[in-house]
């Protein structure tokens, strides 16, 4: 009997560990710098370089892509404010999906304010991403993770939105303009980014770039995969955006998405927090703290 | 065969036979040499193996240049045995189709490779790259885990103590009735 009780209060013991322990890698939290290095003003002798952040909705964003459900997509202008842009040389390395949080030896503050860029337009420098925010003189070393977030425009063509979509749809004959207005807020918290080559390596004297990468294919969905693949599984497709079109014509917002089409709303709003990536590298999304 | 098997039987049959083992036949001579290799799977998080991937793998020492490049097998696995010159992190990118990831894993100089670190989990629709698992416990783990230690040497006593205590009242009672 005694022994039965015992038993019983070491399971007591040990099942809260249990349950407490496999809590703890779920848990999403904000980036934690272990030491905070403000790297805008680093040491004299300490060597230097340049640090790009790049905003990048890929091929599809410049143009174009074909949803899930046969839509030929181009975009007009694909507007997306990003804020608060950070970039962390992290030891352990940061994995977003593994929990945790990233360990920042170097932390730089690329942008602290809010900025518009249009992801459609290749950039100005000739390159197909767009430049966000550049840091000069921050610490050398490889940033491998990166945090921003996505605010609400206070002015410009975007105003008061988040990420603004504006375009053309086409399918069997059938023309919709469109204009998609998203303004819910987003924190991603990213790993390294992955793509054909490396980034985010500073040298002294040199530059390096990361990206803020948008997959807008999370929401369209990919006429060119197979309607079982799991792109397609999740993606709202453009049959419920044209569904809400008059005249041709489909100006949205996420209010009148709630009210009118709450299912559409509602997906949605489990899509768009995967938009952000690093490349091909993931992000977990703070304030939903979902990643994609 | 099991796969991991076909992998540790050719190390297993290196170690019982030395680290430096040699042979000549023929004109032939031939080497083995134990080294300590790192496998990485990738796969789906539907559990679909990333076949034929491409990988890259970085060196700590320079790793803005891939140190060796190749693809998964069939099964999403790729053994690398990285230099143990060069400790640090080696991270290995695992890329197909538009979804990539990568796994940082720590090795020590001349040493075998350690626990990795970075084991991707990600999202619907995404890779998953596993090497070995993270061994980060936290310290509300760690006392739950040395009590559980405590809690194991306690049992084995009780429970012995119940035989011994058993056995005597049985040699008592033996004793009274004889």
């Amino acid at each position: 009997m005694r022994i039965q009780l015992l038993s019983l209060a070491g399971l007591l013991i040990l099942a809260p560990g249990i349950i407490f322990g496999c809590a703890a890698e779920q848990t999403p939290g904000e980036p934690q710098a272990q030491v905070q290095s403000p790297t805008q003003s680093p040491s004299p002798q300490q060597p230097v370089g340049t640090l790009q952040v790049r905003a990048n909705g890929e091929e599809r964003a410049r143009e174009g892509l074909v949803s899930k459900d046969g839509w030929r997509i181009t975009f007009d202008n694909v507007y997306a404010t990003i804020a608060n842009v950070t970039a962390y040389q992290s030891q352990p390395p940061f994995n977003p999906e593994q929990g945790g949080e990233i360990q920042a030896q170097e932390k730089v503050v690329v942008l602290d304010q809010a900025t518009t860029v249009d992801l459609a337009q290749p950039g100005s420098d000739g390159q197909d991403s767009v430049l966000v925010a550049e840091a000069s003189n921050v610490p050398i070393g490889q940033y491998n993770a990166l945090s921003w977030q996505m605010t609400p425009a206070t002015e410009g063509p975007a105003q008061g939105q988040t990420i603004v979509m504006s375009g053309t749809a086409e399918k069997a004959g059938q023309t919709v303009n469109f204009v998609l207005n998203i303004d819910r807020e987003f924190e991603y918290i990213c790993g390294e980014y992955v793509g054909d080559a490396r980034k985010g390596i500073v040298q002294a004297g040199g530059s390096a770039d990361l990206e803020a990468t948008f997959h807008l294919d999370h929401l369209f969905g990919d006429g060119e995969a197979n309607p079982d693949d799991s792109i397609n599984q999740g993606a709202l497709g453009f049959d419920p955006i044209a569904a809400l079109a008059q005249n041709g014509k489909a100006q949205v917002n996420m209010a009148q998405l709630q009210s009118q089409s709450p299912q559409v709303y509602q997906q949605l709003q489990e899509i768009l927090p995967s938009l952000g990536h690093v490349g091909e590298g993931h992000c977990r999304e703070a304030k939903t703290q979902t990643t994609g | 065969m099991n796969f991991k098997w076909k992998i540790i039987i050719p190390f297993a049959f290196l170690s019982v036979f030395g680290s430096s083992a040699s042979a000549i036949a023929h004109g032939v001579r031939m080497q083995a040499r134990e080294t300590q290799a790192i496998e990485v799977n990738a796969e789906y998080d539907t559990g679909e193996p990333m076949a034929q991937a491409q990988v890259t793998v970085y060196a700590p020492n320079d790793p803005a240049t891939p140190w060796l490049e190749g693809t998964t097998d069939k099964n999403g696995n790729f053994i690398f045995t990285p230099d143990s010159s060069q400790p640090g992190n080696w991270s290995v990118q695992v890329r197909q189709a538009g979804h990539g990831s990568i796994v940082n894993i720590p090795v020590e100089g001349n040493q075998a490779p350690t626990e990795g670190n970075g084991t991707a989990v990600p999202a619907t629709n995404t890779p998953r790259i596993a090497s070995s698992e993270s061994a980060n416990f936290t310290p509300l783990q760690l006392i739950l885990m040395g009590a559980a230690g405590v809690w194991g040497f306690i049992g084995t006593a009780l429970f012995f103590m119940r035989g011994n205590k058993s056995n005597s009242e049985l040699r008592r009672s033996e004793s009274q009735n004889g």
